[in-house]
Formats: C-alpha cells, structure tokens, sequence
C-alpha cells in the first residue's frame, strides 16, 4: 500500500496543471479583462454594436446622453440634442467620433472587482452645450464647422458640426439639405485652407529669414512664376511682413514660400500639425494634406499660402491657434471635462510672441476692432478658393486674455470671405462664452 | 419593493463569495488539515520482540524500504510477501515470487496463498512472526482512539452555510424569474430537503464525513443557478436528473462496501460499458460534431458519460493482483477500445479525459514510467492522425490561441464568454442578470464564464477549487486506504473530473483548445450529472476515517464509540446530547 500511496501522487500532477492554468486565467482576466469587457460582442453594453449604458453630460453636468428602461435617451432640449449630436453621438451610432463611441469604456465602467456596472458609468464632456447652440445658431444653416478650446487644457468648449440634425428625429437621408450630417466636420473632414495657411508659412520665415521684419514686399496684384500667374486679392504695394500678413498678401507669402522650398515648407506643416493626422481623445482626425512641390515651381508659390492641394483638418487649425495662444505649447485636444494633461511644444515661445503680435495686428488694422467688441483677439482670416468659384471661409485665432483663454476655429463651407462670413460667427461664440464665464464666475 | 430587491441583490453580491470561500475553507480544514489515525487490523509478533502493525487490508511484506511492513533482515526478498483481509475478515498470505519462500507454521505457499489465522506462525524465510488479529474488542477500542470528522469542524455548520448561500442565491434568481420564479424556488427548495434528508439519514448510520457530499451540493447549487438563469424550463428535469444522481451515488456507494461483490463484477461492468459503446456507435445521433447521443423516446443520453464510472470500475485493482499478475495487458485492451469508440464518435473531449485517467490507473497499477511514456507517445501519434481525418477539430486547434482575431467567426463563442466573464468581475452581476446564458452552450461549455459573469469569478474559482480539493483528498487517503482498489479508483474518479474540469474551463477561455466537455456537477446536462455523482461514491468509498463514510463498514459492529462508554451496543442511534444544534 505504501507504494500505491506514493503513486497516488500521480493524480496531483492533474490537480498542479489545473491549478497552472487557473493562474494563467487569472493573469490574463487581470491584464486583459477591461478589453474583453468593452469587446463589441458584449450583450452589457453594446446592442448591435451601439453602446446601450452609461450617462453622457456637458461640463456643467447637463444630461445629454443618458440610458432609461434600457433605452438610451437624449437632452431633453431639441437645440441641445441638435448642436450637441455630433459630439455626443445618435442612437444607431452613425456617429463614428461621438462620446458614445469613443468612451464606450468609461461609460461600461469596468471595475475588475465589480465588472461593469449595471447602470454603466458617467462621461463629463468638456463641452458647454449652451455654447454649442450659439455656435450652431450663428451658423445659421451654412454648413461648417466651429469649435472653441481652452488653450491653456485643451478642453474643447464648444465643437458644432453643420448640418446637425435632432438625434431623437432623425431626417430625411434623400433631402440633400443634410448630405455628410453624419461627419463631424471639426475632426472627420480637410479643407483648403487657403490664407489660414499663410500662419505655417509665416512660421517658417519667422524662424529661417534673421532679417525678416526688415524686409520689405512689394505686390504688384499678382506674381508670375514659372510662367504661371499668382494673383493677389489687391495691389499692395510695399509691405512690412506685419502689413502683409494684414493684407493677406498672395504675392508676399508666394515669394516665401519660393525662398524657403518645398522641403522646408512641408517640414513645418509636419512639425505644426496641419499636415499630419491628429486625434481627439481616442478618436482620430481626417488627414491634412501638404506636398512638397518642386523648388521655383508655382505649386510651391501656390502651396505657400494655402491653395494647390493643400488640406487642413479645422481641428489641426484649432489646435496650432491654440498653441499661439498658449506661448508655443499645445495642449493636447480633449472633449472630457477631466481634461488628458498632455502637452507638446510647436513652437518658441519667441517665435509665438511674433505670431501673436501680428495677428493681433491682422485684427485692429484690418478685420476692426469694432467688429469683435471687448476682445484682446488675435486672428487669421482665410478665403480658400475650391474651383468651382467659390470659397470656404476660414477664420481662426484666440483670445490674448489670461481670465478667457479661448481659441476657435470657424469653418464655413463655401462661405465666400473668411472675415466677412466667419468672423461673425467666431464673435458671436467668444462674446457668449465670455458672458457665460463672467456670469459664473462674478 | 424595487429598493428592496436591490439591496438583497447588492448585500448578496458580497456575501455570496464570502459564503462559497468560507464554506469551502471549512470543508478543505476538515478534509485536509486535520489529522486521523490509521485503522489498525493485526500485527506481526517478531521473535526478537519487535512488532508491526498491520494498518491495511493489502500489506506487502519484504525488505525493501516501500513495503508495508519492512523486515530487514537477510533471507527476505525486497518485496517477499503480501497479507491480505477479505471483507469477511479472513486473512490470506501470498508469496510474491521471494527467493526463500513463505509458510504458514509447516504449509508452504506454492501460488494459491495460505489462509491464515489468529496466532499462526508466518515464515518469511528464515524469519518468524505471530500474526495477531485484532479482536472485536480492540478494533472497537481502536476506532474509539481515532479522531472522526465532524470533531474539528461542525459538518452541519458548514451545510448550514450551504443553506444560507443557497437561499440568498435563490432569492436573486426568484427576483428575475418571472413566469419560472415558483420552479426556482421550488428546485431549491428541493436541494435543499436532499442535502439535509441525505445528512439526516447519514447521522442515522453514524456516518459524521459530509465534506465530499457537501461540496457537490454546493456545485450541484451552481448547476440549479445556470440552469435557472439558462434555461428555466428545464429545472424540472434538472432537479430530477439530480435526484437520480445521490440515489446512484447511494447506491453505488453502498455496493462498493463489499470489495468481494465489486471485484466480482468488474467484468460484468466492462462488458457492459463496451456494449454500451457498440450501442452507441450503432444509435449514435450526431450532435455537434460528436456522435455521443442516443435517445429513447423522450430521453436522450450520453453513454460515454456512464462508461467513465464503469472505467474506473474496472480499471482500478487490488493489491494482490497487482504483485502477482503484472501486466495490465487487459487493461490497455479495454482502454483502448474505449478511447477507440469515442474517437469514432468523434468526441475527442471524453477521449482525453479517458486517456488521462488511463495513464493515472496505469502508474498506479504498474508503477512503471516506461508505460506511461509509451503510451503518451502513441496517443500523440493517434492525435496527429485524427487532426489530418477530421477537419473540425484541426479548426478547433486553428482557432485555438487566435479568438480575437476572428471574434465573428471561430472565436465567437469564447470571445463572447471571455467579456460576460470579465464583466462580471470578481463579484458577478447576479444571478440570472447577465447576458451569456442567451449564447449558444453557456449553460454547458462556456459555463464557467457564465458563473464568473452573474456570481463572480470568486465563486467560479471556489467551484474549481472545490474539485481540486476532493483530488487532493482522495489522494490523501491513500495513505491510509484498506485496499488499493478503493485508493486507485478514488485517485482515478477525482483526477478524471479534474481533467474534465481542465478541458471546459480552459477550452472556453481559449487557454486550451475548445473540445467541449462538461464541468462537472454545474454544467445542464443529466447524464453528465449523474456520472458526476457516481464518481464521487469512488471517494467515499476511499474515506476510511472513523465513521466517515456509508461507504465504508465500520471496523467493530457498533455504531458511535465514545471513550468511557460501557460495553458495545449493536448499531443503535443514541443521538443527542452532541453539539451539533443546527440541525432542523
């Protein structure tokens, strides 16, 4: 019987392999479970691949997205519901960038001692949804985009996409009123920046050319290069960089442009930003565009201040305004309230003090003062020419007020002058959330 | 009301795991941790005043260290001799092939063993020994010395822990039951009579070991919970199919009492678990894959479930046998038509789980590494070959390591077992809240993730660990084992669930490839729930503390033995007066 008893340990080999891969499991449920817990396939919290929990609310802890009778419900405000729909997302999930989507875990919230919770966890957005219907309403039906970010977070206060349309109504797919409804145009889409672009061109120059402020620039009203004609939007005469970047000067920016090459050009777009892909949060951004066109080529004269095939993403475009704003550092985007801490430097802090000083110089001595009432703005228009005659209008900046440290992006699709038609829009959405701000904070 | 039941639900989901860790804790404590006394039978009387006991019913005597009893002494063969007790108490002597033989006084062992008695002068070799047999009276003296179960840990205690958890349990399915709630309380209120009548009725034998019983019931509790929150419809059937697995388990429990009426029948039993087989291979309806089904009228079974209790029926042996026909030729026959069959069914889940266990009854049987070695490698030979012939367990072992590569196609199942698993966390989501047990096979194959999602992986764990520990114990009983027919069939009964549990746990968490078998006791399923109960008599038959098992007769005919008590009663119940106030 002794030896039977010796040879009954045989069976505890079973018992140590069972407990072996108990402990596998067990290392894999720890390192791994919150992924399996937000897989897609799981019935908690997805419904055909929708998230069906959690609670979504603006940063003043408005509901915007909540879950009742295990169905999901929306603000109980048409506006809100409408100019917050792209930030937070539709019932079918057709949404690609909204909360909903991209959250899906922190609205599961997954604890690996209580798993997911049944009522799902809360999301606090960034945004104030009462700035998203003013932005919406100053649209007033354009299409476009507009978004307004704390620069010194990068918390994204207000973020509209135009058209919009009423999660809890839907619309008409066939009506051509609300064609790409679905893109977030702040981060799902890339313009022709046209003149916004003269900002990374301007970069550039600021820091290869020592001896740019004592430069002078003469436009003529257009440019012939390589045989092709670069026209100006006037005749400007003999500029200083600073009356040319106000001017907005094509025949300027060409010459830059032409002087700093293709590869240098395309450097900066890469290093700002504008050209790459970007991200909010977990969601990525539509791709920029900038080729490096052949050195004396008029692509290159043209690529310089924002036409050829150069693309922005109005997200990229907020973002480098932002970090003007905030002394060369960006803040990395973010649509939580919580904020995501994280920096990078575009540029010098001298070389930002250039930008915002002439920017600054682009408001009082050509889009007025007068026009933007009370505020220390810092700005560039851009009236991007897409082909067929039209424009979109572009117009993009910050506040230079430590109590408001906004910046904004507007972008209105074929919205012919950037200064004329989004400016407006970009005054209306600062005045707002000044007065929202002062109010709560007397 | 609604505020109510969410603080039930809220209160259970911490207490539940508590409960299981603390039910289980006792049983391992009282299992495992403390120490019982070996039974003692006879002695050996050695001229030179030495004496050694004789704590088995199969002892091997020789010189060598392994043996039961050692005489170290020139002229006794390493392994000289084997003494073994019938279960009517007669005792025979075999020599075991030694070099200088053994008698009994003049009567010399010439292959058909000696009969021998009390105070008979056994020769080994040279060396004599007066072999005394213990009588009624010192037998009874010894089992009054041996410590009981029950002593160091209140088994009623331990069940009445069962009970809470089984009612808190019940009362959260109840919540969620709708239309069913009357058949869920109705199961468990069935569970819960059984496993009280059952250790009533064990009280009244005299029998205090209710660890084993304990945990099944308490796997058996899960088994009702995913069958309540799976498929309520079927908790009839279920609480049925229970029923008849504690009356086999009674029942078998009680026939292998006698060691003499169970080795008698073995061949009966492998007969019929080959012609269980062919019956299958003839009927067999394809389910899945496998063609392990048959089905008579309304019912459908799954004969390779009861040909696993009939393989370890017939693959453990006794000691004499073991020492005086070595081989275990018959033996590899009958294991490899079985694995044969199955393989044929295609049901190559139970086939590992019958190899396993052939290897753990092979060692014990022979001791003999090269055995096992050789047929390792066959097997893995046979495997190769059944993964070019069947293509569908080839795609098994493709998806295998892979599911979330392909979470829509052959990853499906456990991709979506692993979420509601973790989702459930350690705590669960409660019982009946989760979302698995409307997937294909959650209430079978993917049941441990169905546990883990609606009572926590905490309790999951505790169910793993319950079986791990009945290995563990069968396994300790080994040392004091009465013949090694019960310690190799207890060791092979615990090892072959273990291999079960191994194969269903880790096949649905891609840890193994998916071979979807059952876990024992909890997945639906009544064939498989039966054989469950059936194995585990193997163990009680195994439990050879003091008036533990029902399935062990007692040394001296008399029931409950208390130091200072007067002289012996015939099997009465004098209960009262113990500490045990819990019971209903």
């Amino acid at each position: 019987m002794k030896k039977i008893r010796r040879r009954a340990y045989s069976a505890l080999l079973v018992a140590l392999c069972l407990l072996f891969g108990t402990g596998v499991y067990i290392y894999r449920f720890a390192v791994h479970g919150r992924e399996w817990a937000s897989f897609s396939g799981n019935a908690a919290v997805y419904e055909n691949g929708r998230v069906i929990t959690g609670t979504v609310t603006d940063r003043n802890g408005l509901v915007l997205a909540a879950v009742e009778d295990g169905r999901r419900v929306f603000a109980g405000d048409a506006a809100v519901r409408t100019a917050c729909v792209h930030a937070v997302g539709d019932r079918e999930g057709n949404i690609g960038t909204g909360a909903l989507r991209i959250y899906s875990d922190a609205l599961s919230a997954y604890s690996p001692v209580t798993g997911l919770d049944a009522d799902g966890g809360t999301v606090a957005l960034s945004i104030d949804a009462r700035l998203n219907v003013a932005a919406l309403d100053a649209l007033a039906g354009r299409r476009g985009a507009v978004a307004l970010m704390d620069y010194t977070t990068g918390e994204m206060l207000c973020m509209v996409s135009s058209p919009a349309f009423d999660p809890d109504e839907g619309f008409d797919e066939l009506d051509s009123a609300y064609e790409g409804a679905y893109l977030n145009r702040v981060l799902s889409a890339a313009y022709t920046p046209g003149s916004v672009f003269k900002l990374v061109t301007l970069t550039a120059a600021i820091e290869q050319f020592p001896d740019l402020y004592e430069r002078r620039f003469s436009c003529a009203g257009s440019l012939t290069v390589d045989g092709n004609q670069i026209n100006c939007t006037g005749v400007h005469g003999s500029q200083t960089i600073e009356q040319a970047l106000a001017n907005s000067c094509n025949c300027a920016f060409a010459q830059l442009a032409l002087e700093l090459g293709g590869e240098t050009l395309a450097q900066y777009a890469a290093r700002l930003g504008v050209s790459g892909r970007g991200a909010l949060d977990a969601a990525g951004t539509a791709a920029g565009r900038f080729d490096a066109a052949a050195d004396g080529s008029a692509a290159l004269a043209w690529s310089g201040v924002g036409q050829s095939t150069d693309l922005v993403c109005p997200l990229a475009m907020l973002r480098l305004s932002a970090a003007i704003g905030n002394g060369g550092e960006a803040a990395a985007p973010t649509l939580l309230r919580s904020g995501n801490g994280a920096r990078e430097r575009l540029l010098s802090a001298d070389t930002a003090e250039k930008l915002k000083a002439m920017m600054n110089y682009n408001v009082v001595s050509v889009y007025g003062q007068w026009n933007f009432p009370g505020l220390a703005l810092c700005a560039k228009s851009g009236t991007a020419e897409v082909g067929d005659s039209s424009s979109h209008a572009w117009f993009t900046g910050f506040l230079d007020d430590d109590a408001h440290p906004y910046a904004f992006v507007v972008l209105i699709e074929n919205g012919g002058s950037g200064a004329r038609n989004a400016g407006p829009v970009a005054n209306a959405l600062l005045q707002k959330a000044i007065e929202l701000s002062d109010g709560e904070t007397p | 009301m609604e505020t109510l039941t969410g603080l039930v639900l809220m209160g259970s989901r911490v207490l539940l795991p508590a409960l299981a860790l603390w039910l289980l804790l006792r049983c391992v404590r009282s299992m495992l941790q403390e120490s019982y006394e070996p039974e003692k039978w006879a002695s050996l009387e050695f001229s030179d005043g030495a004496t050694a006991d004789i704590t088995h019913w199969e002892s091997i005597i020789g010189s060598a260290r392994s043996c039961d009893v050692v005489i170290p002494r020139a002229g006794v063969s390493r392994t000289h001799a084997a003494l073994i007790r019938s279960d009517r108490g007669d005792w025979r002597l075999y020599d075991l092939g030694s070099d200088s033989g053994t008698a009994n006084g003049a009567l010399r062992d010439e292959g058909d063993g000696l009969a021998v008695h009390d105070c008979d002068i056994l020769f080994f070799g040279d060396t004599g020994a007066v072999f005394r047999v213990l009588d009624r009276d010192a037998l009874l003296a010894g089992s009054v010395r041996r410590s009981m179960p029950g002593q160091f840990v209140s088994q009623a205690a331990t069940l009445l822990i069962l009970t809470v958890f089984q009612v808190l349990l019940a009362l959260q399915l109840v919540s969620v039951a709708g239309e069913h709630a009357v058949s869920v309380a109705l199961s468990f209120g069935v569970l819960v009579l059984a496993q009280w009548s059952l250790y009533l009725l064990m009280r009244a034998m005299d029998r205090r070991g209710y660890e084993l019983e304990t945990l099944a019931f308490f796997l058996s509790t899960l088994g009702f919970a995913v069958c309540a929150s799976a498929a309520p419809a079927e908790l009839t059937r279920q609480m049925l199919l229970f029923l008849a697995g504690v009356l086999m388990f009674l029942l078998l429990g009680w026939w292998l009492r006698s060691l003499g009426r169970t080795r008698a029948l073995r061949w009966c039993v492998a007969a019929a678990a080959l012609g269980l087989l062919a019956l299958n291979l003839a009927l067999g309806r394809t389910v899945n894959g496998a063609a392990n089904w048959i089905r008579f009228g309304a019912v459908a079974l799954q004969p390779s479930e009861f040909v696993k209790v009939a393989y370890v029926y017939v693959g453990a042996s006794t000691l004499d046998r073991l020492y005086r026909k070595r081989n275990v030729f018959l033996f590899i026959c009958f294991s490899a038509a079985c694995v044969g069959a199955l393989a044929l069914m295609g049901d190559f889940g139970t086939a590992l789980i019958f190899f396993v266990t052939f290897l753990i009854i092979s060692f014990m049987r022979s001791g003999s590494f090269a055995t096992v070695f050789l047929a390792i490698a066959g097997a893995g030979l046979a495997g190769m070959l059944v993964l070019t012939v069947k293509p569908y367990i080839a795609q098994r072992f493709a998806a295998w390591g892979h599911i979330w590569a392909d979470p829509y196609g052959a990853g499906w199942q456990q991709t979506r077992a692993l979420s509601a698993a973790a989702g459930g966390g350690l705590l669960g989501v409660g019982a009946g809240r989760g979302w698995l047990h409307s997937i294909f096979a959650a209430d079978t194959d993917m049941v441990f993730c169905l546990v883990s999602e609606e009572l926590g992986l905490i309790i999951a764990l505790s169910a793993m660990l319950a079986l791990t520990a009945i290995c563990f114990f069968a396994v300790r009983s080994a040392a004091n084992g009465r013949s090694s027919y019960y310690v190799i069939a207890a060791c092979a009964a615990s090892a072959m669930m273990l291999v079960q549990l191994a194969l269903n746990v880790f096949g649905s968490t891609d840890i193994l490839p998916f071979t979807g078998v059952t876990f024992p006791f909890v997945s639906r399923g009544g064939s498989s729930l039966i054989s469950c109960w059936m194995l585990l008599a193997f163990l009680k038959a195994a439990d050879t503390r003091q008036n533990a098992s029902f399935s062990v007769r007692l040394s001296a005919r008399r029931g409950r033995a208390r130091p200072g008590d007067p002289a012996p009663i015939e099997d009465t119940d004098d209960d009262g007066g113990e500490e045990e106030v819990d019971e209903p």
